[in-house]
């Protein structure tokens, strides 16, 4: 029997088979049914406005007179004579290298702890969504400032150590790293995804391998990360692009200002200037095609190398 | 009393139909009268504005529908509609913005309705200068204020030192900010904010040299040696300790909370006039106000009367001649005046000023006093500030304040890299 | 801050009892620890709301000097619409994303997963690539389509494309739980004559509750938070959802209502939070519990 549900690493042809059934099932016809709805958002809300802003990336537009043709001119400005937009895309590498990796590990440690079946389960893991809760409320400006001023919370606890801590938010050495724990601190998302993710893994198998002697981290080595690996994977890729085109925390801890010394100037931060500071959405939405373009090309790649690491039952 | 009498004696003066209208009998034809109308500003603001729209509608007929936002989502929400081509009729705009919109024909120059729907014989004439681009009168000045340096009274108490007065200069703040150190109150509280990067501050001050920002063709209107000398000023009190030190005031990101005023890191602050109630309402100590200190006794000249915001009239407004009449009677129906109070500013027409003097709380009569009172400290009007003021305020005074703040670069090193920046962004702008 | 638990994380061998319960003692305090790190934003928010107005900023004591509910009369009714409106309005529109977010990107999961079909690669791409343009460019061409299919002042340009999968987010997540299911599944249901349709809906979708309640949550939060899609368009304040109310409580360069902002945002934060918790509960349940899977 050779129908089937398939992989897209599968792609050999399904078996002829005779019957009309079969060959409706065997036909493209399914997958488009079931592809319809996000096909019509897709052709008919989506794609216009993106293709309306890779037009507008050639040419110059204030927003409230037309559109000006400029040819390539946003682009080669941006990579010969912006250093505002070197220095925004360094800050922004710098928070994906830092924030994604550590969000990602404490999230899937905290899943994992609240995977064991302790008492009092669902509270933590209400209690640890909170910070996501709270998303970009203006309050989270007030606190962050509070915990990491020079007379902040970080400081008095240091102070009892003896330490004369900075004032960590507005020190261009330091401000970006707040922003990164700021970023980790909302870990929620990422957790309850790994948490769905462990849920999946069959008891089963560990038990089996428990009955063997394997030891728990083996068994976290054997069992648990390879069959997480599909969600390890989203998670990776979608905190990745989340986080180059992070720009709420940033907008509302500096104000807008990418402050200090545009040390928290975010690569969507600079854009967002741009586009409805300066007046300039044409250079704009050439800076947002460029960031497409890096995201996509990682994206790519993390796919194209996902089928040596990323372990799918199918 | 006063108010109903007020409002008979409106009625009698308008139309019949505009009085069936206050009675409630709308006329078929209404939805055409209808205006739209978007502001920023807070609650209180909205509240004001909202019984003014009422008022409106029961004396003018039709309809009055506004929408209010906070300053950061305003901006991008009227270019949205404004690019959408659905621009609100009304549009509260900003100094800094005016001419952004004006050159770019999104809102209507005024001119054909003065004499007629709009009556400014009376109107200050700085603040109708004001609302003016290119010679076309584009905006209708709300009120007007003045830079101020706000000053927590209750502080000063504590450190046992006089506050300033309007005759405080450049060099008192170094006495007197020594002498405020050395009483060392609340843990250290630094005699004042660092006013390197705010912009207001460093025109104010070259002001009194005589010169200015931006000059009326739009390029800088100063030397590089100006601002050498304005670096190294702040670098002297930031070293004294008579102003913040660099990391506390990059705390500052413009909400009035993260002000050094508020957070109690030093006793005086550079702002506004206008916002003299909203700092008292959200502190305990007790807030006044003077002038910006002159560069030497004597000088002055440095203060203007700023129209505080406009509202004009959307290029693609299908009501233009309502909407000009809806201007006119928010700024001088004395009904409404008694309303709006000063929230938005001194009101600029002096009718609707003498309907409002009696009614004033404690803070607004001291801005109210400040305004009317700078005397010497009173310069002209400067030329309206060029499209890219705003860009260099936020993306270069700011960033190069703070980088001579923490020692990246040295005055003259900051200085010279803002003239020649600044000077490229306003010819790329041109 | 944030290392606390994280220590925790080398597992224990589980040799005697007595280790197992020090190490449950030492993972509940670990716990614990973190909560109140968790906690502490709530908590602050929580005592700002009782303050009276001049204290907020000003106080460095979490307990307020004196306890008033001022700001919650004031907040609940402080603008022309009270506040019951705005949250009238975020539910309808959280929950109807929620139903169209649930069924518009299961089913294209499901096909993107589970089907075989012509250009089903270069779909998933693009819909990946609608994931990596940030919106603040794409924001004036969408508003002018919507403006022209008559949509703007409505709320339809916040719910209609929920349930055309606009999300890839999700569309993607999905994708990676349906994978996970053995197959053998639908070929046993296959070989019994079921439809695609069946197939979903009678087995993928019942076996993938814990994906679909995440999905769910997610959604639900993600709207309620929403703010900047509101605030382009939606005008009139009977339409306005919470977050667009709790915005105009302040303005960075005048007055604000400080006190009915952290009034509104704590009773905000419960209906998501309760939402939370009663959908938190589906995340235990499919495969794991049935024990179907192989």
């Amino acid at each position: 029997m050779a129908v089937q549900t398939v992989s897209p690493a599968d792609l050999s042809p399904p078996a002829k088979q005779t019957s009309l059934w079969s060959r409706i099932w065997h036909n493209d016809a399914p997958g488009y049914l079931f592809l319809l709805p996000w096909l019509v958002g897709f052709l008919g809300l989506t794609i216009g406005p993106m293709v309306t802003s890779l037009y507008l990336s050639f040419t110059d537009f204030d927003l409230l007179t037309a559109p000006e043709w400029v040819g390539a001119n946003n682009y080669i400005r941006m990579l010969t004579n912006d250093p505002k937009f070197w220095t925004s895309m360094r800050v922004t590498m710098f928070f994906v290298i830092f924030s994604v990796p550590l969000k990602l590990a404490f999230a899937l440690a905290v899943a994992m702890l609240l995977n064991r079946g302790i008492r009092g389960l669902p509270l933590y893991r209400a209690l640890f969504y909170l910070p996501s809760l709270l998303g970009a409320s203006v309050a989270i400006a007030i606190l962050w400032r509070q915990i990491f001023a020079g007379d902040g919370l970080v400081n008095k606890f240091l102070a009892m150590f003896g330490i004369i801590g900075p004032s960590w938010i507005s020190n261009p050495n330091y401000s970006l790293w707040t922003l990164i724990v700021l970023s980790i601190w909302q870990f929620g998302s990422p957790m309850i995804i790994f948490l769905a993710g462990l849920r999946q893994i069959p008891q089963d198998m560990y038990e089996a391998a428990s009955l063997d002697g394997a030891s728990k981290w083996r068994q976290f080595v054997k069992i648990t990360l390879p069959l997480l690996t599909p969600v390890v994977f989203f998670n990776a890729i979608i905190q990745t692009i989340e986080a180059f085109k992070s720009f709420t925390p940033a907008f509302i801890i500096s104000g807008g200002t990418g402050n200090p010394i545009n040390s928290t100037l975010f690569y969507t931060l600079y854009l967002y200037q741009e586009a409805f500071g300066f007046f300039r959405m044409g250079y704009a939405s050439a800076l947002a095609w460029v960031l497409l373009a890096l995201v996509g090309v990682f994206t790519a790649f993390s796919f194209l190398t996902s089928k040596y690491w990323v372990h799918y039952d199918d | 009393m006063t108010i109903r009498v007020d409002r008979r004696k409106f009625l009698m003066g308008s139309t019949a139909l505009a009085a069936a209208g206050a009675m409630g009998v709308m006329p078929a034809w209404a939805q055409s009268e209808d205006l739209r109308l978007i502001f920023w500003g807070g609650q209180a603001r909205a509240d004001r504005t909202n019984k003014v729209t009422d008022l409106f509608e029961q004396a003018k007929g039709g309809s009055v529908q506004s929408e209010f936002l906070a300053w950061n989502d305003y901006w991008p929400k009227l270019a949205t509609q404004t690019a959408g081509g659905n621009a609100p009729d009304v549009i509260q705009m900003d100094y800094r913005y005016i001419v952004e919109y004006a050159k770019r024909n999104a809102i209507a120059p005024l001119d054909e309705f003065v004499g007629g729907a709009l009556q400014l014989a009376d109107f200050d004439q700085d603040q109708l200068e004001g609302g003016k681009v290119d010679g076309k009168l584009y905006g209708i000045s709300l009120g007007a204020n003045s830079v101020a340096m706000l000053m927590n009274v209750t502080a000063f108490e504590e450190a046992g030192i006089e506050p300033p007065t309007n005759d405080w200069t450049y060099d008192d703040i170094m006495t007197m900010g020594e002498a405020f150190k050395a009483a060392n109150v609340r843990g250290g509280m630094k005699l004042i904010a660092d006013g390197s990067y705010n912009e207001p501050m460093l025109n104010n001050w070259l002001r009194q040299k005589g010169k200015e920002l931006y000059t009326a063709d739009g390029k800088l209107a100063f030397e590089e040696a100006d601002m050498v000398e304005w670096f190294k000023l702040w670098q002297t009190m930031r070293d004294a300790g008579v102003c913040v030190a660099p990391d506390e005031q990059a705390l500052d990101t413009g909400p009035l909370e993260s002000t050094m005023l508020v957070s109690g890191k030093a006793a005086l602050l550079p702002a506004n006039s206008n916002q003299l109630v909203a700092f008292q309402a959200i502190m305990q100590d007790k807030v006044d106000m003077v002038g910006h200190p002159r560069i030497a006794p004597g000088a002055g000249g440095g203060h203007y009367r700023k129209p505080s915001m406009f509202f004009s009239v959307a290029a693609s407004s299908a009501n233009k001649e309502r909407a000009a009449e809806f201007l006119n009677f928010f700024i001088s129906d004395p009904e409404a005046a008694k309303i709006l109070d000063v929230e938005r500013g001194i009101p600029c027409l002096p009718s609707t000023r003498d309907v409002v003097a009696p009614i004033l709380d404690e803070q607004n009569l001291i801005a109210l006093n400040f305004v009317s009172n700078l005397g010497d400290l009173l310069g002209p009007l400067p030329p309206p500030p060029p499209a890219a003021a705003g860009e260099i305020d936020l993306s270069l005074l700011r960033v190069i304040g703070q980088e001579v703040g923490f020692g990246a670069r040295t005055p003259e090193d900051g200085a010279a890299y803002f003239v020649s920046e600044a000077t490229a962004i306003l010819e790329r702008a041109a | 801050m944030t290392d606390a638990p994280a220590g925790l994380t080398v597992v224990n061998g589980s040799v005697s009892p007595a280790r197992k319960r020090i190490t449950t003692i030492l993972i509940h305090a670990a716990l614990l620890g973190a909560s109140i790190l968790m906690l502490y934003p709530l908590l602050w928010m929580l005592a700002a709301s009782f303050r009276p107005e001049n204290e907020i900023f000003t106080s460095a004591s979490i307990i307020p000097s004196s306890w008033s509910i001022d700001s919650y009369i004031r907040g609940w009714n402080g603008l022309r619409t009270s506040f019951g409106v705005f949250f009238t309005n975020s539910f309808i529109i959280s929950i109807l994303s929620v139903c169209g977010n649930v069924l518009a990107c299961s089913m294209a999961a499901f096909a993107f997963a589970r089907l075989q079909f012509r250009g089903r690669n270069f779909w998933f791409a693009m819909m990946l690539m609608t994931l990596m343009l940030p919106y603040q460019v794409t924001l004036i061409p969408q508003y002018v389509l919507f403006r022209q299919l008559g949509w703007v002042n409505t709320f339809l340009p916040l719910v209609v494309p929920k349930f055309l999968a606009a999300d890839g987010f999700f569309i993607f997540l999905m994708v990676q739980f349906f994978r996970g299911l053995p197959k053998e599944l639908d070929e046993a249901a296959q070989m019994d004559g079921c439809s695609p349709w069946r197939i979903y809906w009678k087995i993928v979708m019942p076996l993938s509750l814990p994906v679909l309640a995440t999905a769910a949550i997610f959604t639900f939060i993600w709207t309620w938070d929403d703010f900047f899609g509101p605030l382009i368009y939606l005008s009139e304040m009977r339409q306005y959802t919470v977050m667009l109310g709790l915005r105009t409580f302040t303005d960075s360069t005048g007055t604000s209502d400080y006190g009915g902002l952290f009034a509104m945002s704590v009773l905000s934060l419960v209906p998501i939070f309760l939402f939370f918790l009663f959908f938190q509960r589906l995340l235990i349940e499919g495969i794991a519990t049935t024990g179907m899977k192989r």
